[in-house]
């Protein structure tokens, strides 16, 4: 029985790894049906944040003794809420003038889930093939690049961060127009790790620290033009190309709501207003 | 009864692995409740029980926090229950400095036969510091053992007549 199952993973790994990845029946149905569980568990987290908000809330309201300082104390709660109100407002307004102001239809979508294991890194999302999401769907936040779809479920898409040691994008230096691939080095704990390195450049290219990266369109996944990051680092030439360290632009830490392009980007190239 | 509780504490490591990716993300990555779940069904109920449960749960994280090839995680526990089975069915682990001791070996297993895989597929994933691991090894190890020991008090609990 063991031998039957190892062989039987081994078989279905080899598949995907021949076939470059995938999205089968059987992963699209297990998928569906576990991706409720991460959206119930978000949705019961939000409600307990919010009940455990007004019962600290209520608390301090309850003594009338020390109705002024409950009373300060609320003042202070509720100007967090105003502030954290006035964050996401502030997020979902930048979403939004990003949104209108891509030349290709997108989707805002919000995390559900990030990491979970210390060897990739990834978000899901809550949306998936029935919103119309499509697997290498390229997702995107008002600061940069975050990933590319690797998984779908109906209701819910996995999503591979750029910073993923798997993930890649083909970049060009704004000033230069030099290209490369841009790749995730990111190891077991983030610290100091989170840069992306750009390979292929050749040793003779002009790059300075400080260079804006965008993608270059080339891996005909990520449009051309998105913001990728910016130089931090130019390492020595060795042979025909030397390696610069990027530093990305999306605040992968911080990703609350996401959007993912639609349509093929093959052939479409973002403007500098966009940007 | 086996396998109903095992689909609820798989149900049940789901729900809290994404609890914590949202709340505490860079400490999530430190703890697998999913490990836990296959180590306690291989020492209670034998190496059949463990590998089973073990791709199952590999394969909940591979489809939810995985990469973009899947069955890697399950290939991984599959092997983790089988092992961690085939250890319980041989020699008494009962005390908790011995359950200690087999979650810490099986995360440490768990990591290097999937770092091993991964190669062997051209799988990308991060490099694993010795210190990180061992972090991680530790905490599963202290909070596995603490609830096995809560799971075990209870289920005699319920045995008694």
């Amino acid at each position: 029985m063991l031998a039957a199952l190892v062989i039987s993973h081994l078989v279905i790994v080899s598949h995907q790894v021949d076939a470059g990845g995938g999205n089968s029946l059987l992963e699209r149905s297990a998928f569906r049906l576990f991706a409720p569980v991460q959206r119930s568990v978000a949705a019961v987290l939000r409600s307990v944040e919010a009940a455990w908000s007004g019962y600290v809330g209520l608390r301090g309201v309850r003594h009338e003794n020390a109705r002024l300082l409950a009373r300060a104390r609320a003042l202070e709660l509720e100007l967090e809420q105003t502030r954290s109100l006035a964050e996401e407002a502030g997020r979902l307004r930048e979403l939004l003038a990003l949104k209108a102001a891509l030349p290709f239809e997108t989707l805002p979508a919000e995390v559900l889930s990030r990491d979970g294991v210390p060897w990739f890194r990834g978000i899901t999302i809550d949306k998936g093939d029935v919103d119309g999401v499509r697997l290498q769907a390229p997702v995107i936040s008002p600061s940069g690049v975050v990933g590319r779809v690797v998984k779908l479920g109906g209701r819910a898409a996995r999503v591979q961060l750029l910073l993923d040691r798997d993930a890649g994008i083909g970049a060009l230096i704004e000033r230069t127009r030099v290209t490369g691939v841009c790749a995730g080095q990111v190891g077991f704990e983030d610290q100091g790790t989170t840069d992306l390195v750009m390979r292929y450049v050749p040793a003779l290219a002009e790059v300075a620290v400080g260079d804006r990266v965008l993608s270059s369109g080339l891996d005909r996944i990520y449009p051309k033009g998105l913001v990728v990051g910016r130089v931090r680092a130019v390492g020595p030439p060795s042979g025909l190309f030397r390696e610069v360290i990027v530093t990305p632009t999306a605040r992968f830490d911080q990703l609350e709501q996401v959007l993912v392009m639609r349509l093929p980007s093959e052939n479409l190239t973002l403007t500098e207003s966009v940007r | 009864m086996r396998w109903p509780l095992t689909a609820a504490a798989l149900l049940a490591a789901l729900a809290l692995q994404t609890a914590l990716t949202l709340v505490l993300p860079r400490e999530s990555r430190l703890f697998d409740p999913f490990l836990l779940v296959v180590v306690y069904c291989g020492l209670a109920f034998g190496e059949t029980h463990g590998m089973l449960s073990g791709a199952a749960a590999g394969w909940i994280q591979d489809l939810q926090f995985g990469g973009a090839v899947s069955g890697l995680q399950a290939l991984t526990k599959l092997l983790v229950g089988f092992v961690v089975g085939a250890v319980a069915t041989r020699f008494l682990i009962a005390a908790a400095i011995t359950r200690f001791l087999v979650v810490f070996a099986a995360t440490l297993l768990d990591a290097l036969v999937f770092q091993r895989f991964a190669l062997v597929f051209d799988v990308a994933t991060s490099d694993v510091a010795a210190t990180g691991l061992v972090a991680r090894a530790t905490l599963n190890a202290l909070l596995g053992s603490l609830l096995f020991q809560a799971v075990d008090a209870r289920l005699r609990r319920e045995a008694r007549p």
